[in-house]
């Protein structure tokens, strides 16, 4: 009598040809999920150019200051006005002591409105600054 | 007997699908740079109430005053905005070997109506002033550029050889 071995009719594997849409759904799901700390800029400008530019490494530092063509200021989230930019850098610079403030100034403004902003500045103790502009070609 | 012919299955191996998905994701996380904030660095110096004038000698100092239709003086003599670097470059080298507190200083006055733009690109044509001279005398020196040095020798350059000193002085109208 010839015995015959018992085995299984199934296959016996792993179904891995929808492993990539895992994949993709972990990576979709992550993209989704992620927000890229970034602010809603409330304001209009364009960066004037320059030459000789230098990158920001430590981009922890940095805070920014948005002066828009309608000569509008924003701080963080919200418009603010001159009178107040000092209070709120002198919070920030309590909590970060070497902050770099970054001023997207747009291209058309007054000096006039810059020179106030560093002179309040000045009194906030944020002494580190950093004209933001794109780089000619 | 008819022996019934097996069908060779035709498949493409998909096993592999997601190591492609995975080096994918990958590449693009070590590709992708968000938004390097780039521009020009400066100092502000520190408030204080009563403001003690220094005098500086005459020689020490590069006066760059713009106005608001953005003519530019550079000690008195007119120029244009684009000739700033040139005209500092031979200023900066000729006080290299010189002692820190005999550096040049460049002075920097606008008026309260001039243009953002136009002060950025006086700014930028004085750093450009400052870097190529570093780099020359770095190419002089070490034979290379200064990117190209070692961190505590550019810091030597930066510090003692060709530190960049400007000063931002305030517009005529803030000082009444």
């Amino acid at each position: 009598m010839k015995f015959q071995k018992r085995r299984a009719n199934t296959k016996q594997e792993i179904p891995t040809a929808s492993m990539p849409d895992i994949v993709f759904m972990l990576l979709l799901f992550f993209m989704v999920t992620t927000t890229l700390r970034e602010v809603d800029v409330l304001v209009d400008f364009r960066l004037p150019e320059a030459k000789a530019i230098e990158k920001i490494e430590n981009k922890r530092l940095i805070s920014y200051i948005w002066v828009g063509k309608d000569k509008r200021m924003q701080i963080n989230d919200s418009i603010v006005k001159l009178e107040d930019v000092q209070k709120v850098m002198y919070a920030k610079r309590q909590a970060l002591p070497n902050v770099i403030v970054s001023l997207r100034v747009d291209k058309g403004t007054d000096m006039g409105l810059v020179t106030d902003i560093q002179q309040e500045l000045r009194k906030a103790y944020c002494l580190r600054l950093n004209y933001s502009s794109t780089i000619k070609i | 007997m008819l022996k019934k012919r097996k069908i060779a299955e035709a498949a493409i191996p998909t096993s592999s699908m997601a190591d492609i998905a995975f080096l994918l994701l990958l590449f693009f996380l070590v590709a992708t740079v968000i938004d390097v904030d780039t521009g020009i660095g400066l100092t502000l110096p520190e408030f204080v109430e009563d403001i003690t004038t220094v005098e500086v000698p005459k020689d020490r100092m590069a006066a760059v005053l713009i106005n608001e239709n953005g003519d530019v003086l550079l000690d008195g003599k007119p120029i244009s905005v684009f000739q700033i670097k040139d005209n500092l470059k031979p200023r900066i080298i000729s006080k290299i070997e010189l002692p820190l507190n005999k550096k040049i200083i460049v002075s920097v006055k606008t008026d309260r109506k001039t243009n953002y733009n136009t002060y950025i690109q006086a700014l930028d044509q004085i750093k450009q002033a400052y870097f190529e001279v570093r780099d020359e005398f770095s190419n002089q020196t070490y034979g290379v550029k200064f990117s190209k040095l070692d961190q505590e020798v550019q810091n030597e350059i930066t510090k003692e050889k060709i530190p960049i000193i400007i000063s931002l002085a305030e517009p005529e109208s803030v000082k009444k």
